[in-house]
């Protein structure tokens, strides 16, 4: 009775302030996108990250079938010349440098370029001879990649010794500063969020003055009597912050997947269900808003 | 049930205490007015009982408990214990006379079958049987604020609190209603009303406590509602003024009040 007699105060509630709970609405809506957009963009980032960007700086690929450098006249890296460049990382000059460093073969690689780049259609067309073999080195310290780089460009069986940090940090760098933005423009928005939750639940307040007023009167609990109003911040919220989730993964699934991954084949792009982890944290977010301002408001107009 | 210790109750720091050192102790199942002059302190009274203010001094019991001592989450089952009646009836406009006291009901989580059975019985206690369905605007004054003293015992309050129930209420309408909250007293239920309705309180003698400025002056049993007792020499004046010293027209029309009230209890 009591759960049927709140839930038709909410109905009636959200009936009466129909055009404040649709700017609430459209309000955590759009603050949640923002939030979502910036969580978006960090998603992004560790996927293109891939497999060893935070576990190693350098890496020496060794040549393949289709290699063209210089140092691939003789065709594909030899085993022999493999275990040499493991023997030359292992000396003391170049040891010195190196923490500690790993060797992916081609079907390594062949398996970690799978995972990197599930929501591709290329992963289909490669196959593991393509992919090099190579090294990945830990350095003790990661200016110092010149000398690895001198050391090993010049060895048989080496195509190209890159430090993939460099190549990634200056696009991360890009995506991390439209995070913050993002997320500014969301704390604004968010603080609007509020502002204008209080508000409506001010005037839902008064518009039910009658009501409470004899509620508080016949003893109905203060549960009874605020729960209707903070329930109504809530769903409009939660409503708003499954606009956000439903607006990112459409942005994932129709820009990111249909156009950018066609636009940029080799570039690995989050799909659209990686989004949906971004949804119960908006939706909490959004619950979280409405619950504190409508707390907050209750507390100064809605005495018991 | 109701006792005042020493009560004081100041709302402004600059004026005069709205009461004043009050003293006062009303039983299990009395009937007992509140007269008065406008700003008296009768409604003050009322709001303490209901711990809608909190006494600046002095202890109020209700049942037996000083309600200083109810936490704030309790006092909601303090009020389920008292029944209110106002002066503007404070009905919901859009719902039904039927919907109106169910309210009362739904809020504190009482069952649909509960409520079902409860609502007519009461209505019936109230002498609106049959009006069931009108709203609030299709019913007369009388009528309106008998659905509000139905709304007030229908969770079968042991304390009903009326403040100048009978304040937009014609005369004879208001014996009806005085029948009702009569009525009801002799359930057991213990009630205090505020009025100006010297009619009222000279037809029901009944207990009668004066304040003045927030002090009592005069706390009578089967009183009148100006002092047969000179009390003060100020009040003299006062008495004067709106004195009813017994008038042929003031007899007949206490007659016509009576026959109104018995009217008024029969249909119960
Ligand atoms: N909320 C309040 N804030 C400040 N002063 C108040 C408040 N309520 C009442 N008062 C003051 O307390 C005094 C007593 O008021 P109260 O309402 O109890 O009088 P009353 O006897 O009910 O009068 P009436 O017969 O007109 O209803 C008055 O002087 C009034 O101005
Ligand atoms: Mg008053």
């Amino acid at each position: 009775m009591r759960l049927q007699f709140v839930l038709a105060e909410i109905a009636s509630g959200l009936r009466r302030n129909l055009s404040m709970v649709v700017s609430v609405i459209l309000v955590t809506f759009v603050s949640l996108t923002f939030v979502g957009a910036a969580g978006m963009l960090q998603l992004q980032i560790n996927q293109m990250k891939g497999y060893w960007y935070d576990k190693v700086q350098v890496a020496i690929f060794l040549c393949s079938d289709g290699s063209t450098a210089a140092g691939c006249a003789t065709g594909p890296a030899t085993p022999e010349q493999q275990e040499n460049l493991g023997k030359l990382l292992e000396s003391p000059a170049v040891a010195q440098y190196v923490n500690d460093f790993q060797f992916e073969s081609k079907d390594d690689a062949y398996k970690h370029f799978k995972e990197q780049f599930s929501n591709s259609p290329i992963v289909d067309s490669v196959t593991p001879d393509q992919l090099p073999a190579s090294f990945r080195i830990n350095m003790k310290d990661p200016e110092k990649y010149q000398i690895i780089s001198e050391t090993f460009s010049s060895q048989a069986g080496v195509e190209t010794v890159i430090d993939q940090r460099q190549l990634l940090e200056r696009l991360f760098s890009v995506m991390n500063a439209a995070s913050l933005v993002a997320v500014s423009v969301a704390g604004v928005m968010i603080v609007c969020a509020i502002l204008l939750i209080a508000t409506t639940i001010r005037l839902s307040a008064f518009s039910r003055r009658r009501e409470t007023g004899i509620m508080r009167l016949v003893g109905a609990s203060k549960m009874v009597i605020q729960l209707p109003f903070i329930l109504e911040g809530v769903i409009a919220a939660v409503i708003g912050a499954g606009l956000a989730s439903a607006t990112l993964w459409a942005v994932a699934h129709f820009f990111l997947g249909g156009y950018l991954s066609q636009q940029y084949p080799d570039t690995a792009f989050i799909s659209a269900g990686q989004t949906l982890i971004l949804a119960p944290a908006l939706i909490g977010l959004g619950v979280l808003l409405a619950g504190v301002s409508s707390l907050l408001t209750l507390r100064r107009y809605l005495k018991v | 049930m109701i006792r005042f210790e020493n009560v004081t109750k100041v709302y402004d720091q600059k004026a005069r205490p709205a009461l004043d050192s009050i003293n006062l102790e009303i039983d299990r199942g009395e009937f007992a007015f509140l007269v008065g002059a406008s700003g008296s302190g009768k409604s003050t009274f009322l709001r303490l009982v209901l711990k809608e203010d909190r006494a600046s001094s002095g202890a109020v019991y209700v049942a037996g408990q000083n309600v200083a001592n109810i936490s704030s989450w309790r006092v909601p089952r303090l009020r389920r214990g008292i029944g209110v009646v106002f002066q503007d009836f404070r009905l919901l406009p859009q719902k039904t006379v039927f919907a109106n006291v169910a309210f009362a009901m739904q809020v504190i989580g009482k069952s649909r079958s509960v409520i079902r059975d409860t609502v007519p019985e009461v209505l019936k206690t109230v002498g609106l049987e049959g009006k069931e369905n009108r709203l609030p605007h299709e019913l007369s004054g009388g009528e309106q604020q008998r659905v509000a003293i139905a709304r007030a015992v229908v969770n079968r309050p042991g304390i009903l609190l009326a403040d100048e129930p009978t304040g937009n209420l014609d005369p004879t309408t208001s014996m009806g209603i005085m029948g009702v909250l009569d009525k009801i007293n002799q359930n057991g239920t213990t009630v205090v009303m505020a009025t100006h309705d010297d009619d009222i309180v000279n037809e029901m003698r009944k207990r009668v406590v004066e304040l003045r400025n927030g002090v009592i002056i005069r706390d009578e049993a089967k009183a009148l509602y100006t002092s047969m007792i000179p009390v003060v020499g100020a009040s003299r004046r006062l008495r004067d003024a709106s004195g009813r010293e017994p008038e042929p027209a003031a007899a007949t029309r206490s007659e016509a009040r009576a026959e109104a009230r018995a009217a008024g209890e029969a249909q119960l």
